[in-house]
Parts: C-alpha cells; sequence; structure tokens
C-alpha cells in the first residue's frame, strides 16, 4: 500500500501542472466594441463579454491603451433614483464564469483619445489580470 | 391621491391622474426659452443627465433615438413628439455644446440647461433627483442622475415614467397605446 503514494502523488502533479498551463490564456473575450462618441465629447464607454475559462477566480486589475490617455474600470450604479459611476478598482471573475461589460453596468471608461475615432475603428486595449497574464483585445467602434 | 401602475413588462409606470406641471424656465441649445409652453401640445420625452457622461447618457439617447424613429415610422408619426435632453450640468454643458450633443442622436432632439434653482425646479417637480459634485479646478467631477425617462402629457402633465433597463422597441410601443387612448378620451 505505502509504495503506491509515491505514484498517486505524481499523478495529482503531473494533472495539476497541465491545468496551469492550460490556464494561461484561460480569459476569452468576445463583442468587445466601444460607443462612438458624440462630436466634442472625449470620454467613451467600452463593453465586452469576459469568460473565465478556468478552475480559479482571475482578477482584473487594469486596463491600458495606446490609443487613450486613460482607461479606468467603472460601474454605473444606481442609488437613491441616482446614476453615477464608481472606479472598480479591481474586478474578479469567478471560475468557469462569465462577466459582462454592458451599457449601464460595468465598462470600460476610455478618456481622451488620442486621434479620431468613428464607427468601424478599432482601438486596442489591454486587460491586465493579476498574476501577470495581459490579454490584448481588439475593440470595434460602434454607433 | 395618483396611484401609479407598474405595467407588465416594468419599464413603463402610468400615472392614471397625472400631475399637472406649473411654471419653469430654461433655456434650450439654441438660447431660447423653454418653459411650461414648451410642452403644451405635444407629448414630452424628457431626460436628465450631461454630456461628459460616457455611459448612461449615450446609451438612453441612442435608445430614445431609435424610439422616435419607430414612432415617426408609425401611422400618426412623430410630429406631436418631442425628446428633450436637460443638462444638470451647465458650468461644462454651454448651449453650443449641447446643441452639438443632441444633434449627433437625432437632428430634431431638444438640449436644455439652466441654472441648479431653474432646473432643480423642473426635477423637483419630476421627481428627478441630482447633485452635480463640482469642483474647482478640476475638470472630471462626478454627476448624479436620474436613470428614468419622463414623458409628459401634451397638457403638461407627468403622465408617465420609464425606468431602466430601457429599449426602444417597448417604449415606442408603450407609447402607441398610451397615445390611442389618450386621444379617444380627448374626443
Amino acid at each position: 500500500m505505502r509504495r503506491r503514494h509515491p505514484v498517486l502523488v505524481g499523478l495529482i502533479l503531473a494533472l495539476a501542472f497541465t491545468a496551469a498551463t492550460s490556464e494561461e490564456a484561460g480569459v476569452s473575450v468576445r463583442d468587445a466594441w466601444v460607443r462612438e462618441s458624440p462630436p466634442g465629447v472625449a470620454m467613451m464607454a467600452g463593453y465586452m463579454a469576459l469568460r473565465n475559462n478556468t478552475s480559479r477566480s482571475q482578477v482584473l486589475v487594469a486596463a491600458r491603451s495606446p490609443d487613450f490617455e486613460t482607461v479606468m474600470i467603472h460601474r454605473t450604479i444606481v442609488k437613491d433614483g441616482m446614476a453615477s459611476m464608481v472606479h472598480a478598482s479591481q474586478i474578479e471573475i469567478a471560475p468557469n464564469a462569465s462577466l459582462l461589460f454592458a451599457p449601464g453596468g460595468y465598462h470600460l471608461m476610455l478618456l481622451n483619445p488620442k486621434r479620431t475615432l468613428r464607427a468601424g475603428n478599432r482601438v486596442d486595449v489591454n486587460l491586465e489580470f493579476r498574476g501577470g497574464l495581459v490579454l490584448p483585445v481588439a475593440f470595434e467602434i460602434r454607433k | 391621491m395618483s396611484q401609479a401602475i407598474l405595467l407588465p413588462d416594468r419599464v413603463m409606470t402610468l400615472f392614471p391622474d397625472p400631475k399637472p406641471l406649473t411654471a419653469f424656465a430654461l433655456t434650450d441649445h439654441k438660447n431660447r426659452v423653454f418653459d411650461l409652453a414648451g410642452l403644451k401640445g405635444k407629448w414630452s420625452f424628457l431626460f436628465f443627465g450631461f454630456t461628459h457622461c460616457p455611459d448612461i447618457c449615450p446609451t438612453t439617447l441612442a435608445i430614445l433615438a431609435r424610439a422616435r424613429d419607430n414612432i415617426a415610422k408609425s401611422k400618426v408619426g412623430a410630429e406631436d413628439v418631442q425628446f428633450v435632453f436637460i443638462s444638470v450640468d451647465p458650468n461644462r454643458d454651454t448651449a453650443g455644446k449641447l446643441g452639438q450633443y443632441v444633434a449627433y442622436f437625432d437632428t430634431t432632439f431638444l438640449g436644455v440647461t439652466g441654472n441648479d434653482a431653474q432646473i432643480g425646479n423642473l426635477a423637483g417637480q419630476l421627481g428627478a433627483a441630482y447633485q452635480v459634485a463640482f469642483t474647482p479646478g478640476t475638470e472630471n467631477y462626478p454627476v448624479y442622475h436620474a436613470a428614468t425617462v419622463f414623458l409628459v402629457d401634451p397638457r403638461a402633465r407627468y403622465h408617465a415614467m420609464f425606468t431602466p433597463p430601457l429599449d426602444a422597441e417597448t417604449i415606442s410601443r408603450r407609447f402607441k397605446v398610451l397615445r390611442e387612448l389618450e386621444g379617444a378620451k380627448a374626443t
């Protein structure tokens, strides 16, 4: 009986290692878009569906873009009948769960675009997760 | 007491005994007076917000623009319907800026604003809470405002409200029924 243990431990380690490596690209994004801004407005909002395909929580800690001066993770909340935006310093996505960035909820606040952006253009945003994972995402500007 | 009825789609709340609005004075994006007379003879969709608002304001105005398209395409059309965006941030939203902003969504949209007391007058009558956390020297100060769309009838009475999550189809469909009912009452 005692001789089996090292084999079992080895098997568990091997499985754990396989899981860890496949988790490297374990966060995926679809339907990433930014609403075109009206003339004279230097503020835009980015939306997307984030999916954590791993068995661990993933924490989005920052977003950066070469196309904007500032990118912040925001959430629109309605409190006492008033809508306002709150800054989210980080967002946790549960294992094997999705998180929607959608109008009226979570969004990337994109401040001061560095070029004129019109519907049909694309902007690049890097999503940074705790642990060092950086996910580059192309957002489409839509009307 | 007027009773409010939340319709089954949970988007529109109807006031069967609509409250008449009283005198107020604001200024539109062409520097014309926008007052109680401006609400008479037309159905008015009112939304409070500000142009430095990346999420909820453009989202709501885009939905209202689609709702207006739907209404304009219907048999009765949108001749007696107006959409008014009321900025609660007059410090940044000048008439010129407001005009450019609302026209982006729909060229028929009206942008209006005023000083705090003037905005507060109309907002108070509709129960539209707002707060501007203005800090001198700060470019991006927070602004809090109602996420509700208010519907005022052609007799300048607060008749219904739409609460998020909004969608253009529900708004135009509900409005169509309400306008038919009210039209039948008037004759």
